[in-house]
């Protein structure tokens, strides 16, 4: 009983740093039809900047400021050098990033080597809460995560630069025939994805081992996520990623992480066979 | 001349479908810009805004050269455009469609002009209501209002009429002129609907093959029904 009440609010932690890093990958598919498959390595870029201010004696939470920033304008970079230019070319975009991902790991395993690193635990400390004993580090990932979801919603939904964005995605030409630089808002996309996916690596560095492979374990189940709850809609991302977080950490719990991925894939495949516009179907116009 | 397009040529879908059009558009004036299907009309505008590159001629908008211009910088030196189909944004409310329409300005000057709903009386009273629930005719007048948020000194318009009852169409073409009249917009039209163009209109051009083969007043379009037959009929 007490198990499955810390393995619940586990779950909700591991839903909510996948959320984050799925809702980068569906803000930049939505908006430029690139698949970047380097964003797991945004993740990784994220959990680094971590690792090195705990290196140099800054301790972590300069790291997690520090992180999406960095990140983010690595993801500008990326942006205005490559991605940029591959616009309408799906195939090319894809092997592209597949590059960019590879040569950032190999990068990290320059500086840093390929060996697990492991960091302080900034916040060390449990609390009881609900007659369970949680620990306060995952409680702060949890309120994080809600705070920077909820802004992203309210940026999209709620500002002129989140109509734009949403014009931009339903109908690039119209938009850009309204005085909307379509360009500019691909940019500013891409670095705030980015962004996200810095973030989220950063909060769940102290968690993991930080190896130059972490990213792979985020990108794919952020994929899912989306191809479950459907990429024409943000809160698809939600749906998306409460069914294949909360799955993939409930199963694993109760069977094992084998069985977990499997069931998961499975589910994922009847899904999108059944719904190919995912749960949260959105229209948009081609 | 508000817009001047000179030896216009443009490929689309890898064909050319401009080759070579000359067209000129007084300040003021409502134009309509006539032919069968598949002559290059819809290009044409296209081309205008950006959507299509020119390969080569110049466009000229208030004396500054826009061909090879980016798109959102056309909009930007006072075009509005009200495509084919109306493509306004079905998910969105009519709010938000119009707040589309001043979103470039900068932050402080996005108000939309009150006179909008002068104009289209029936946008007022669905202001929160989706667009995609929207009748054809009532979708047209959004589209059209949405352009005119933005406060264009031209208006580009194609095939305004299309699927749209005989009233709303009568009711558009009424609107327009008041709006020109009042204001001395410029509108250039790509345009079927005869009765519309003769309600509307003061001048036409004529596409065939890519190119604008005559120009007249459509006093004369009244007076001579041969120009129209010659142009228009299959």
């Amino acid at each position: 009983m007490w198990d499955i009440g810390i393995q619940l609010l586990h779950s909700l932690n591991y839903i909510l740093v996948l959320v984050l890093v799925a809702m980068g990958l569906v803000i930049i598919f939505g908006l430029m039809r690139v698949i970047n498959m380097a964003h797991g390595e945004f993740f990784l870029l994220g959990a680094y900047t971590v690792v090195l201010t705990s290196q140099r004696g800054l301790g972590f939470w300069p790291g997690l400021v520090l992180a999406p920033v960095i990140v983010g304008l690595v993801g500008m970079v990326i942006e205005w050098a490559v991605i940029r230019h591959l616009y309408h070319r799906l195939l090319d975009s894809i092997l592209a990033t597949w590059g960019i991902s590879i040569a950032i790991k190999q990068l990290i395993i320059i500086f840093f080597g390929p060996a697990g690193l492991m960091i302080k635990p900034p916040l060390p400390q449990s609390v009881h809460i609900l007659g369970l004993v949680y620990p306060v580090y995952r409680l702060f990932i949890m309120g994080v995560s809600v705070a920077v979801i909820a802004l992203t919603f309210y940026l999209f939904q709620r500002t002129d630069f989140g109509l734009g964005a949403r014009a931009v995605i339903a109908n690039r030409d119209m938009a850009a025939a309204l005085g909307i630089n379509t360009r500019r808002m691909n940019r500013v996309t891409f670095t705030f994805g980015s962004a996200l996916a810095g973030l989220a690596g950063a909060v769940m560095a102290p968690l993991m081992s930080c190896d130059p492979q972490m990213g792979l374990g985020f990108f794919i189940p952020a994929f899912l996520s989306i191809l479950v709850g459907g990429a024409g809609a943000l809160s698809g991302v939600l749906v998306g990623g409460a069914v294949v977080g909360g799955g993939d950490s409930l199963i694993s719990f109760l069977f094992s992480p084998v069985t977990a991925q499997i069931v998961v894939f499975s589910l994922a495949i009847v899904l999108i066979r059944i719904r190919p516009q995912g749960l949260v179907g959105g229209r948009r116009h081609e | 001349m508000i817009l001047s397009i000179e030896n216009l040529h443009a490929s689309y879908g890898g064909s050319l479908i401009l080759q070579g059009v000359d067209l000129s558009v007084r300040r003021g004036e409502i134009k309509a810009l006539m032919g069968r299907n598949g002559m290059g009309k819809t290009t044409l505008l296209k081309a205008v805004m950006g959507l299509v590159p020119p390969r080569s001629g110049r466009i000229v908008f208030d004396g500054r050269p826009i061909h090879g211009m980016d798109t959102h910088r056309i909009a930007a030196c006072g075009i509005g455009y009200v495509p084919q189909g109306r493509e306004v944004f079905d998910d969105f409310t009519v709010m938000e469609n119009l707040r589309l329409g001043v979103l470039r300005n900068p932050r402080g000057r996005r108000d939309i002009p009150p006179e909008i709903f002068d104009y289209f009386p029936i946008l007022d009273k669905r202001r929160h209501q989706r667009a995609g629930s929207f009748s054809g005719g009532e979708q047209q007048m959004l589209a059209i209002a949405r352009a005119l948020a933005a406060r264009p000194r031209l208006l580009l318009l194609d095939e305004p009429s299309e699927g749209i009852q005989p009233s709303i169409v009568d009711q558009i073409a009424a609107t327009l002129k008041a709006i020109s009249a009042r204001t001395g917009l410029t509108i250039l039209v790509v345009e079927q609907n005869v009765d519309m163009i003769l309600e509307l209109a003061a001048t036409c051009a004529f596409m065939e093959g890519g190119r604008v083969v005559q120009a007249c007043d459509v006093d004369e379009l009244r007076a001579d029904e041969s120009i129209m037959a010659c142009h228009m009929s299959v």
